[in-house]
């Protein structure tokens, strides 16, 4: 093969490597498929699992039940077990997190980064998936992870939205769309959180007429103290209609009287 | 022998004048055995007071802790600034009847020093807050203990005043708002959002049908009026947990200044005084008290070019929206009428006119101070926390998670003489059994649950390292068909967890056994004769040992961290400053000496020609350094004696707030003990000894011969 050949040779492969690489306009595709697969249109019940690692302590376990109404954009949770967390729970409404506490029947406003439960877990991993809504999507590599063939897609924050963390690096199967792992950071560009999304299980909804996706496990690690992990299993999940005013103070107050 | 003596100190009195450079000699050892007089005396002192104020305020004469603590106990912090990492005693009964049976030992206090934030939210938050409480006790579902005597008309009223303090401070947003926008050109979604949600609570409509549906309306509020306000803020607060009982007999310099004392065997939160008024207390009453303080100090003081004062009357000038806030409509017109007629003005702009009183002068200051507190505290929530509700207090338990307790505030106390301390003045008192809950201890039922939920869960572990390997190594499926569930809420709810009674808490009386019987973190140890401490300390180490408590006993002054090393730290630097100023003393004086023996050359020649011994000699030279130490070094003790008793009749002030606490009040009043003078007169005899041998053994070989060829 003449030197002539090999360059025209590299060449094409470069530029067929380049097109393999997904667009903007696919990446966004991806981050609604991502949205849309855990979007619900009706009601939404999940009764989940919590572990929280940290070093030279005993694990926290918890059980929480999160309610989540996409339509009207609600969600709250509240905590099953053990006894000592039993009624204590938390409510999203608007821009407000809310957590409650019935030991002392006092209710607090709290961040966007509270740690659900005294977890790693945050808000974000329970709602309504809002990706391609709040991120501009950039393309960076070709990556394997464990032994799939993902892409890492570097998310923005769009000017003007409100997000925890400002940039989020995603790595994505790009045959079917599953977001595997996910790291956050922070506005310095420290690197905050990793998580891994193992397993995705789907139910089909009668309201969605298709079917609803969620994290069977989430594990997550803390990077800042780097001992600390959490484990998020959905244990089940519920898709009857939830009670009609159910997403007040009043009601997960009521769960503890 | 003595007739000898008696020669050699007549020789010695007779030369002590006649060189200068004996001057020079007793100039040193007076300034030398002046600063030792004074430098331990001070020390002595500054030990006494600063015991005083560790042993009354928290410390006790002997702590004990776990032996299996991480880290040592450190009262007032440690090296790395945080609380150190103790374990916990978990049968605190069987360490005090042990214990109990030295000897020594008066009593034992059990504690736990922790520290917690404490959030209150914003301004409408706390009202809001406060008005849907009020709603539920009126629809019988009242869980605040406070409001559980509150019916009737009394109720009525209450909620119309937090209605109306609620309109009230709409009206203020709404100007605010109208401001931003004409001044700032502020038009974004978030203003528009905000001017909207102002625009339907400032609407009748929205008040008329309030009660009908009061737990909705306050939802709006709560959700879209209250994040508007952005003066939330978070308060650390530092607590020791304790048997209260025990320790108000125990440390008897303990006041209760406002309130009363928590009754016997209840839980109940008593605030120490000088963080209630640094931090609890409206800031700018605050700062008219700073400046008040300031000038009543009596060191002509004044507000004008005072860097401090001006600040803090620019910053009451600034902020007044905490003011502003707390008033309702027809507070806040009575206070305007009010203002209008001190300042002889027309003006209605509240913010203002507030302005306007907070600008004080020299001239104006005590009549606007007297003014704010006749006129306008009145009608304010002078403090964040009134003496008599309940506080919530959230800390993260040593397990981690987050536990909230409510406490009852029963009233502020200060110690004696520590009024003024940030350091005896910012840890706050708590009863052992609220200090329990929010530490968490795990006990082995909440162990043993955690541990059937975790075995319930089945999940494989998985590290950090090899979590990429172990989640997607095997390329299993990721994903999977799942059949939706029903999740019966009741039936994940045991109903026993969290039904606490606050009120049943509030009034639940302990006994002594409940209070005792239980985890503690540390104890204080009061002895009945503190001389004994060293041997007490010995005693308790070895009755753990013997009896197998895994405690370890340590003094106050270790037990107060890195506090306690000060005097240590200020001993050593005493000590060598000391060191110092004696090695150049004993240069110069050994330099003086062979002078002065060189000079004699002649006379101790002649003396030894008419037959002095050698020895004759050598005691010679040392008796008059003796007798030169002994003058001088009496001089000078009495020159020190004299300055510690001008310290001692007019003492040295505080200035600083450490200093307040290592004083252990305002002045400290240094006194002068036997002892310190003795080790004065001691060392300067010591060190002049020495610092004379060389000459002295010189002038003994002086030689007849020599001393006759120098004549010739």
């Amino acid at each position: 093969m003449s030197p002539k050949t090999l360059l025209a040779a590299v060449l094409v492969l470069a530029a067929s490597a380049r097109a393999a690489d997904p667009t903007k306009e696919e990446l966004v595709g991806m981050l609604k498929t991502i949205d849309d697969r855990q979007r619900n249109g009706g009601d939404y019940k999940a009764l989940i699992y919590l572990e929280q690692k940290e070093k030279e302590k005993a694990d926290i376990v918890r059980e929480v039940i999160v309610y989540r109404r996409d339509e009207s954009d609600q969600l709250m949770f509240l905590f099953t077990k053990p006894k000592s967390e039993e009624g204590k729970g938390y409510l999203r409404i608007n821009k407000n997190l809310w957590s409650y506490d019935p030991g002392t029947g006092k209710w607090e406003r709290t961040t966007e980064r509270e740690r659900i439960g005294g977890t790693n877990s945050q808000r974000r991993d329970f709602d309504e998936s809002r990706l391609a809504e709040e991120f501009d999507p950039t393309f960076e590599a070709n990556e394997k992870l464990g032994k799939f063939d993902v892409i890492r897609v570097s998310l923005a924050a769009k000017p003007g939205v409100d997000v925890p963390y400002p940039v989020i690096k995603l790595w994505i199967d790009p045959t079917n769309s599953n977001e595997l792992k996910r790291q956050e950071l922070a506005l310095s560009g420290r690197l905050m959180r990793t998580t891994y999304y193992p397993k995705w299980n789907k139910i089909y909804s009668a309201s969605k007429k298709g079917d609803v996706w969620f994290p069977g496990e989430i594990r997550i690690f803390d990077e800042v103290e780097k001992s600390n992990q959490t484990l998020v299993l959905f244990k089940n999940v519920d898709l009857n209609p939830l009670d009609g005013n159910m997403f007040t103070k009043a009601w997960l107050e009521s769960k503890s009287r | 022998m003595i007739a000898r003596l008696v020669v050699l100190v007549q020789i010695a009195l007779r030369n002590l004048f006649a060189s200068f450079i004996n001057f020079i000699i007793g100039g040193i050892i007076l300034v030398g055995t002046c600063t030792t007089v004074v430098g331990g005396g001070m020390l002595d002192s500054l030990d006494r007071s600063m015991s005083r104020s560790v042993i009354g305020s928290v410390a006790g004469h002997v702590q004990i802790y776990s032996t299996k603590s991480k880290d040592e106990l450190a009262l007032f912090g440690g090296m790395t600034g945080g609380d150190p990492e103790l374990a916990a005693m978990t049968d605190f009964a069987k360490v005090k009847t042990a214990l109990e049976t030295l000897p020594n030992v008066k009593t034992v206090v059990p504690m736990g020093v922790s520290g917690a934030l404490i959030t209150s939210g914003n301004t409408v938050d706390l009202v809001l807050a406060r008005l849907r409480d009020l709603y539920k006790v009126r629809d019988g579902k009242n869980v605040n203990p406070d409001l559980a005597d509150l019916s009737g008309p009394a109720l009525t009223e209450q909620i119309a005043a937090q209605k109306a303090h609620v309109r009230q401070i709409v009206n203020v947003l709404k100007g605010d708002y109208t401001k931003a926008k004409v001044l700032l050109k502020k038009d974004t979604e978030e203003t528009r959002e905000g001017e909207e949600a102002l625009a339907r609570v400032s609407d009748d409509g929205f008040w008329a049908g309030f009660d009908t549906d009061p737990y909705g309306s306050l939802e709006y509020l709560e959700n879209r009026i209250a994040p508007l306000v952005t003066d939330s803020d978070l308060l650390f607060i530092r607590y020791a947990g304790t048997n209260l009982d025990t320790f108000q007999q125990s440390f008897d310099r303990m006041r209760v200044i406002d309130g009363q004392k928590v009754p016997e065997g209840h839980r109940g939160f008593l605030i120490a005084k000088f963080f209630y008024e640094n931090n609890m207390k409206l800031k700018n009453a605050r700062r008219l008290d700073q400046i008040k303080e300031a000038l009543d100090e009596g060191n002509n003081r004044v507000i004008k070019g005072d860097p401090v004062l001006e600040r803090l009357v620019k910053e009451n000038q600034a902020q007044t929206r905490d003011v502003i806030l707390q008033l309702d409509g027809i507070k806040t017109a009575q206070v305007i009428a009010a203002l209008q007629k001190l300042l002889k003005t027309e003006q209605t702009d509240f913010a203002e006119l507030l302005t306007s009183f907070f600008t004080t002068d020299d001239q104006n200051f005590r009549e606007r101070y007297d003014f704010f507190y006749k006129e306008i505290a009145p009608k304010l929530q002078l403090y964040r926390v009134k003496v008599g509700d309940s506080l919530t207090i959230k800390a993260f338990t040593k397990s981690g998670y987050v536990q909230s307790v409510n406490v009852k505030v029963y009233g502020t106390f200060s110690f004696e003489g520590l009024e003024k301390s940030p350091l005896a003045g910012s840890m706050c008192l708590m009863d052992l059994m609220s200090f329990r809950d929010l530490y968490g201890y795990l006990t082995t039922d909440k162990l043993e649950e955690m541990k059937a939920l975790k075995a319930g869960a089945q999940a494989k572990e998985v590290s950090r390292e090899h979590a990429e390997d172990d989640l997607f190594g095997g390329g299993d499926v990721v994903e999977a068909q799942a059949t939706a569930g029903v999740i019966d809420d009741k039936a994940q709810l045991s109903g026993t967890g969290q039904a606490m009674h606050q009120e049943d808490l509030v009034k639940r009386v302990y006994s002594r056994e409940e209070i005792e019987n239980g985890v503690v973190l540390n104890a204080a140890v009061m002895l009945k004769d503190p001389a004994r401490l060293k041997q007490t300390i010995a005693d308790i180490n070895a009755l753990s040992e013997k009896d197998g408590l895994s405690i370890k006993a340590v003094s106050w002054q270790d037990a107060a961290g890195l506090l306690g090393q000060f005097i240590l730290v200020a001993k050593l630097v005493l000590f060598f400053f000391v060191g110092v100023i004696f090695v150049v003393a004993m240069v110069i004086i050994n330099n003086a000496m062979m002078m002065a023996t060189l000079q004699r050359t002649q006379t101790i020649g002649t003396m030894r020609a008419i037959g002095a011994q050698r020895s004759f000699v050598l005691t010679m030279v040392l008796v008059e350094t003796l007798v030169l130490g002994l003058v001088f070094g009496v001089l000078g003790m009495g020159l020190g004696t004299g300055f510690m008793s001008y310290l001692g009749s007019h003492g040295i002030n505080a200035t600083t707030d450490i200093m307040y606490f290592f004083f252990s009040g305002p002045k400290l009043l240094p006194t002068l003990s036997a002892g310190n003078l003795i080790a004065a007169l001691v060392i300067i005899l010591v060190v002049s000894s020495l610092s004379t041998l060389i000459p002295a053994v010189i002038a003994t070989r002086v030689s007849p011969l020599r001393a006759m060829q120098t004549d010739e």
